[in-house]
């Protein structure tokens, strides 16, 4: 009866720096337009330092940094589609909303991403979610936190950040030239970006949209979108929410409406 | 019956493979197949049949944990939902394979076994290999399963990744044999959602 | 069976600290040890600071996870406790009880502690509570974890090739929602929380030192070292192997049997002669009183089987009752065999003869009866059962018992 779900670790052996996403969608999915209400739960930002020997290096100071550029970036791309926008910073914060439903949805939520993880990006595939988008809710506590909150859309969002020390450098041309000897280095710790983000619909309660970003610079020194400054921080926001694709159906049903003389 | 849930959104980074050149993840390894609705399908080791009133995936069984009688479905995933069949698990046999010398052991089925000693081994299981960190009886009480006289048993728990789960299992020892259909879920929504399929199932199983 | 009594194993390891073990020449003499920390301390250096940015989400996370025991008496006394014998900084320290069936106990380095309902099991008194919690103050105020983080970095800058091939260690620690064990398995967390053994050796010694200073037998930190090996030897010997569990408390820290010769060393230079010292039991039983047959559930369902019977032992020192009683029963019936169901059924019958008894004693007892073919003394037992918890959630099924 054992769950043994067969994660493989696999190594990252690139030596090139890339930047990736990949994201999911209800079928149904429109990305939010025009006048609607955004709630982002406790967004989690963190920046630190690679030591030569891979450890990342917690930095309160780049962390704080990133942390309002990150916010200042996701408000004002959400204005610009006429959201808004508002940043729960603690789960007591809300009035309507006592803290422990707030933790009982992150909970709930949690769960779902650990799935959505799972069976959409670790290869694990579920058939029965085949060409069904995703097809992921949090159910009728998601629907009733939206009514209590008047909000229509709720963001879990993770974002890290870390960058190469000196000493790591060195040690990474090292790494880099032994690949031609038959050693590779993995990318310890990584000097790069791991972000992601799921967006609820609190109106019906479904994970509309899911999405992965890692800009990952496995060459020491090549630094992409440096949260600690704001372009840094607009261009992450950028990759990792600003091109939200509809979902399948409603891509077909403006190509349809397109395809109408 | 849940493991430890080991994976961490961490696995993500490793998944997005891309940046070395690799197809996504796993490259179509297909751990679960698809369980086609109603008609009738073997479960287990064949000796009990049920009727699924939609699609479900059947996980396929590891060889590192090869329990021929037991087998494993879900819907949206080991961490939301999940059915287990038990067909017809013989006496001094494991419900889980476990090392021979773990510390924590879940108890070995016995033929003698009454309904409140079933129950207190799913509860060992779960505790041991699930996580399970807060356990409640909700009901145990008769219940005629496979046409033998069986039980129901009803209880949820709180797991280390601080979700409340809830389950419910129908069992019936037969011939000092332990048949079971066990269900676990998410205790919000995922519970609820899948639960009339489960008494489906429940309904149709026969023994084979 | 196994024949490693407790006796045995006690004489054994009192033997080795009598006539000194190798050990002694590394112990840490408590008066050299002094707090680093003081009232109102705040983090210095860049890396300090960033430590401490990062611990305030991980305490946030623990603060409000559902896996805390909310019951705010027994939180005051443990906040009360740590008050007692926290050194210079007691005011700032924070201690979180989870429920987590392990023996344990964390200090964190931004000053809060995380403390398992397991450990609070295994303690037979207040005074041995207080030793595990001033050896967790004293990491604190002797800033190990910072002063670990910066070994660390400096060693795996040297055999960073080495730590290069071990994989992922650091970048995965983003994730904190939920489950406190995997917390502390979290990368960067992780490397924080395993401290070497010089400072584990410090903190023995200064926590010793301030339990003697607030009145607490110096002995009772080696006593709960004692316990801790008996407890592992046995778990080890049902299971028919060496003792060597390699997970948390055991791999991360230096060998209990050296730290508890050390304990005892510094206990007999601390204890002044001919003076009482505090235990505070009763204080301490009363503390618990509402959880203690919770604590008794989670340990014994896990099946571990020598080490229940040892945790049950140990406490039963201070005499047997009904609970006691009828969680030996329920850790021999586990053992699943028909001699330890024989032997689960003396147990039952003796609980119930208990004014404590739990409920749950007499349906065991009653099922335990009725297997054997007692059905007259099997029935009257679950009778008493079902007007002790008449609304028990598997009532319907022991009136269909009673029926049959």
């Amino acid at each position: 009866m054992r769950r043994q779900v067969p994660l493989l670790a696999l190594a990252a052996l690139s030596v090139g720096g890339c930047v990736q996403t990949q994201q999911y969608a209800d079928l149904q999915f429109a990305p939010p337009q025009g006048d609607y209400k955004l709630l982002v739960l406790r967004p989690d930002i963190q920046v630190g330092a690679v030591t030569t020997g891979g450890l990342v290096e917690a930095r309160a100071d780049w962390t704080e940094q990133a942390r309002a550029n990150v916010i200042a970036a996701l408000r004002a791309q959400q204005a610009g589609r006429g959201g808004q926008t508002l940043i729960l910073d603690r789960r007591d914060s809300l009035a309507a909303v006592p803290a422990e439903q707030v933790a009982e949805l992150e909970r709930l939520n949690a769960a779902v991403d650990q799935s959505i993880a799972l069976h959409k990006y670790s290869g694990v595939s579920l058939p029965t979610k085949r060409r069904r988008g995703l097809d992921y809710t949090l159910g009728s506590d998601a629907v009733r936190f939206g009514q209590r909150t008047g909000y229509d859309y709720a963001l879990f969002l993770h974002a890290e950040d870390s960058f190469a020390s000196q000493g790591r450098v060195a040690l990474q041309v090292l790494g880099i030239a032994g690949c031609f000897i038959g050693f590779c280095a993995p990318n310890v710790g990584g000097a790069g970006q791991f972000a992601y983000a799921s967006l609820v619909d609190l109106r019906t309660g479904e994970v509309v949209w899911f999405n992965v970003l890692q800009a990952g610079s496995q060459v020491a020194g090549l630094k992409m979108g440096d949260l600690r400054t704001p372009d840094g921080a607009a261009q992450m926001v950028e990759r990792l929410l600003g091109l939200m694709k509809p979902g399948r159906e409603v891509r077909r049903a403006q190509a349809a409406q397109r395809a109408r003389p | 019956m849940r493991v430890r849930r080991h994976a961490l959104l961490a696995g993500i980074s490793l998944a997005l493979a891309a940046c070395s050149g690799g197809p996504n993840g796993l490259g179509g390894f297909a751990y679960y197949s698809l369980v086609r609705p109603n008609r009738v399908v073997a479960v287990g080791n064949g000796a009990m049949a049920v009727v699924s009133p939609r699609e479900w995936n059947r996980a396929s069984r590891s060889s590192f944990t090869d329990i021929g009688t037991v087998e494993d479905w879900t819907l949206n995933g080991p961490y939301l939902d999940s059915i287990s069949f038990v067909s017809g698990l013989a006496n001094d046999k494991r419900i889980i394979h476990q090392e021979r010398k773990a510390d924590r052991q879940v108890p070995r089925f016995r033929a003698t076994m009454t309904p409140p000693e079933i129950a207190s081994l799913l509860e060992s299981l779960y505790r041991i290999e699930g996580g399970a960190i807060e356990w409640r009886t909700l009901n145990l009480a008769p219940r005629p399963f496979l046409g033998a006289a069986g039980f129901q048993y009803d209880y949820e728990h709180l797991d280390s990744d601080e979700l409340w789960r809830k389950g419910r299992a129908v069992g019936a020892v037969i011939d000092g044999r332990l048949y079971l259909i066990q269900f676990d879920a998410a205790r919000s929504h995922y519970y609820a959602a899948a639960l009339p399929d489960f008494e489906a199932m429940v309904v149709s199983a026969r023994r084979r | 069976m196994t024949s490693l009594s407790r006796r045995t194993m006690l004489a054994g390891a009192g033997a080795t600290a009598l006539f000194g073990g190798t050990a002694a020449s590394a112990r840490i003499d408590p008066a050299s040890l002094t707090p680093m920390v003081g009232p109102g301390y705040r983090p210095q250096d860049p890396d300090e600071r960033g430590m401490w940015q990062q611990m305030a989400r991980v305490e946030e996370e623990i603060a409000g996870s559902n896996l805390l025991v909310q019951d705010p008496a027994l939180n005051r006394y443990l906040q009360g406790l740590v008050g007692k014998v926290g050194g210079p900084a007691t005011s700032d320290l924070r201690v979180y009880l989870a429920r987590v069936p392990e023996f344990n106990a964390m200090m964190f380095p931004t000053g809060f502690a995380v403390v398992f309902t397991g450990l609070l099991l295994r303690m037979r008194d207040e005074a041995q509570l207080a030793g595990v919690l001033a050896h967790e103050s004293s990491h604190f105020l002797l800033k190990h974890q910072l002063r670990q983080w910066r070994d660390t970095r400096r060693k795996t800058d040297i055999y960073s090739f080495a730590s290069m091939l071990g994989g992922v260690v650091g970048g995965a620690a983003g994730y904190y929602t939920g489950n406190l064990d995997q917390l502390a398995q979290l990368g960067t967390i992780l490397t924080l929380l395993r401290y070497n053994r010089q400072l584990e050796a410090e903190a023995d010694a200064l926590g010793i030192k301030l339990i003697a200073q607030a009145g607490y037998a110096p002995l009772s930190m080696a006593e709960t070292w004692q316990q801790l090996i008996g407890e592992i030897e046995l778990s080890a010997a049902v299971r028919r192997k060496r003792p060597d569990r390699g997970y948390s408390i055991f791999a991360d820290h230096p060998a209990p049997r050296d730290r508890m010769i050390d304990l005892t060393a510094s206990a007999t230079g601390l204890t002044v002669p001919g003076r009482r010292y505090d235990r505070g039991r009763e204080r301490y039983l009363a503390a618990i009183a509402a959880i203690r047959p919770t604590l008794l559930d989670d340990q014994v369902k896990l099946n571990d089987a020598g080490a229940s019977q040892y945790v049950i032992q140990t406490l039963a020192q201070d005499g047997w009752n009904g609970l006691l009683r009828f969680y030996e029963g329920e850790s021999l019936r586990l053992r699943n065999t028909p001699d330890y169901d024989a032997r689960a059924a003396l147990s039952y019958a003796a609980a119930v003869a208990y004014p404590d008894a739990p409920a749950d004693a007499w349906r065991w007892h009653g099922i335990a009866l009725m297997k054997a073919g007692r059905r007259d003394e099997s029935h009257a037992a679950l009778q008493r059962y079902l007007a002790l918890a008449p609304s028990a959630p598997d009532a319907p099924f022991v009136r269909q018992m009673l029926a049959s």
